[in-house]
């Protein structure tokens, strides 16, 4: 204790303690230029991340499906319930089907008679989720699906039944979905059957919220949530899920989509969306006058 | 031991790497794509923390800001920021080493948790000036709470299968020196 504590370093100490003013300096930097220049340092991250998790699916992959087996085994000490669950269920869904059935007999009778071309541009690539976001405060997922696959950001990812989340990030091997459930995610929806437009806030809960809806005692629990297509982020009428409301009242989504068993993920191909390149700015369409400044700028003045 | 084909402390550096890469790797499994309503501890800066404090040539600051600045990237933070802390936590602990070893446990955990909730809210303030999303602060704080509830485990973890112990008095360090 008595000693100096410099000592046998008199030569090495302030070297040392420039290099590691430099490491911090250039690490604090790192960060000051992703604040800045944020896509620049994603399509960074994306390529690092490109690099490294497809080399780790040869044990990842196995370790998965492992701790997977194990976990089902565990669940079939509830067997006997599940299935008699699933009895009931079945029950219902056979209803169901019969009245799909006939609705699709009614359908395809009516667009016969509409002669109605459905969008052909809207198909699907699928991909397998390899990774999670690794950390318990940021939700998304890592598909093995990129660039190579014409992937591309902005686009909307979905299992078998509702919407997922949105692409963002895309490597050429990879591509990263932030789901719902992530706290900067924000979609736009409208619940139906009134048509109220919503906006779906993720909050790093199973159920996010829906704020902004307009007129609120005109949607109920239990009504239908699909997407609005406004801003032109997303396609309009994907199923989202269902309206419910928590304990204290406040509106959220129950998700259709299984996040418990999230294994394959279909991205829709949409083209014709705005361009995501731009951190901060407004989504608008392109078509927007441009001869109208003076206009713009009083209504911006109004508002 | 001098005359190894490897030092020692490169050994354990490689150690150190490996450790933290397993512990990504763990991390990056998709098992749980549901949000979890509970945070574990971040066993990397409590690994850190305990080796620093144990052996600071085991974990040069270069090491450390590698480490911390690819968890930075694979895990989706914010990069570089948490990476800068972790390293200034780090030295912070290294300057103290050698008051440390004459102490108790209860003092070095002491020293590990002050720094540890040093480099948290220093974390979290920097994040709210430059008006970044964050995550909610009951998460961070269960964060928190549990890495310092874990530390004294990782500690003796590193002690006693590791081999990382504390120099006594007198000892020559790995590169030989006299610290």
């Amino acid at each position: 204790m008595a000693r100096d504590r410099g000592q046998g370093d008199d030569y090495t100490g302030p070297l040392k303690r420039l290099l590691l003013g430099v490491l911090v300096l250039c690490l604090i930097s790192l960060f000051l230029v992703w604040r800045i220049d944020s896509p620049r340092v994603e399509r960074f991250r994306a390529q690092v991340v490109d690099r490294i998790v497809p080399n780790l699916d040869w044990a990842m992959a196995p370790v998965t499906s492992a701790v997977n087996i194990l976990r089902d085994f565990q669940s079939y000490q509830r067997m006997y319930q599940q299935n008699q669950d699933l009895r009931r269920e079945l029950q219902q869904m056979k209803a169901w089907k019969e009245a799909a059935l006939q609705l699709e007999q009614e359908n395809a009778r009516l667009l016969d008679l509409n002669n109605v071309q459905l969008d052909p541009r809207l198909t699907f690539v699928t991909g397998v989720v390899m990774a999670d976001s690794g950390s318990p405060f940021r939700q998304s997922v890592l598909i093995n699906v990129g660039m190579r696959d014409g992937i591309m950001d902005g686009w909307a990812a979905m299992d078998g039944l509702g919407l997922v989340g949105r692409v963002s990030g895309v490597g050429r091997n990879t591509a990263r979905v932030i789901l719902l459930t992530d706290t900067s995610s924000r979609v736009p929806v409208t619940i139906q059957p009134s048509g109220q437009t919503a906006l779906v806030v993720g909050d790093n809960s199973l159920a996010p919220l829906i704020d902004f809806v307009e007129a609120p005692d005109q949607v109920r629990p239990g009504d239908r949530v699909l997407t609005s297509g406004d801003g032109g982020v997303f396609p309009a009428g994907l199923l989202v899920g269902q309206l419910a409301t928590d304990p204290r009242g406040r509106m959220r989504l129950r998700i259709a989509a299984d996040y418990e068993r999230l294994e394959f993920l279909r991205v829709l191909r949409s083209y014709g969306l705005e361009d995501l390149s731009d951190p901060g700015q407004l989504i608008a369409p392109d078509v927007l006058p441009d001869d109208t400044p003076s206009e713009t700028a009083a209504e911006a003045g109004n508002g | 031991m001098a005359d190894r084909l490897i030092p020692r402390y490169w050994l354990m550096r490689m150690l150190y790497l490996a450790l933290c890469l397993v512990l990504i790797f763990i991390l990056l499994l998709p098992l749980d794509i549901l949000p979890p309503s509970w945070a574990g501890p971040d066993l990397m800066l409590a690994l850190t923390c305990a080796w620093v404090v144990r052996r600071p040539e085991y974990v040069p600051a270069a090491l450390i800001a590698l480490v911390a600045l690819a968890m930075d990237l694979l895990l989706q933070r914010p990069p570089g920021l948490w990476a800068a802390l972790i390293v200034v936590g780090a030295e912070t602990l290294r300057n103290r080493v050698l008051m440390l070893r004459d102490l108790t446990f209860a003092a070095e955990w002491a020293s590990v948790a002050s720094t540890v909730i040093l480099i948290t809210l220093g974390y979290r303030i920097l994040l709210t000036v430059f008006m970044v999303d964050q995550a909610p602060l009951g998460l961070s704080l269960m964060q928190l709470l549990s890495t310092l509830m874990v530390y004294p485990l990782v500690a003796f973890a590193s002690q006693s299968l590791l081999g990382v112990r504390k120099l006594a008095p007198g000892d020559l360090d790995a590169m030989g020196r006299r610290p």
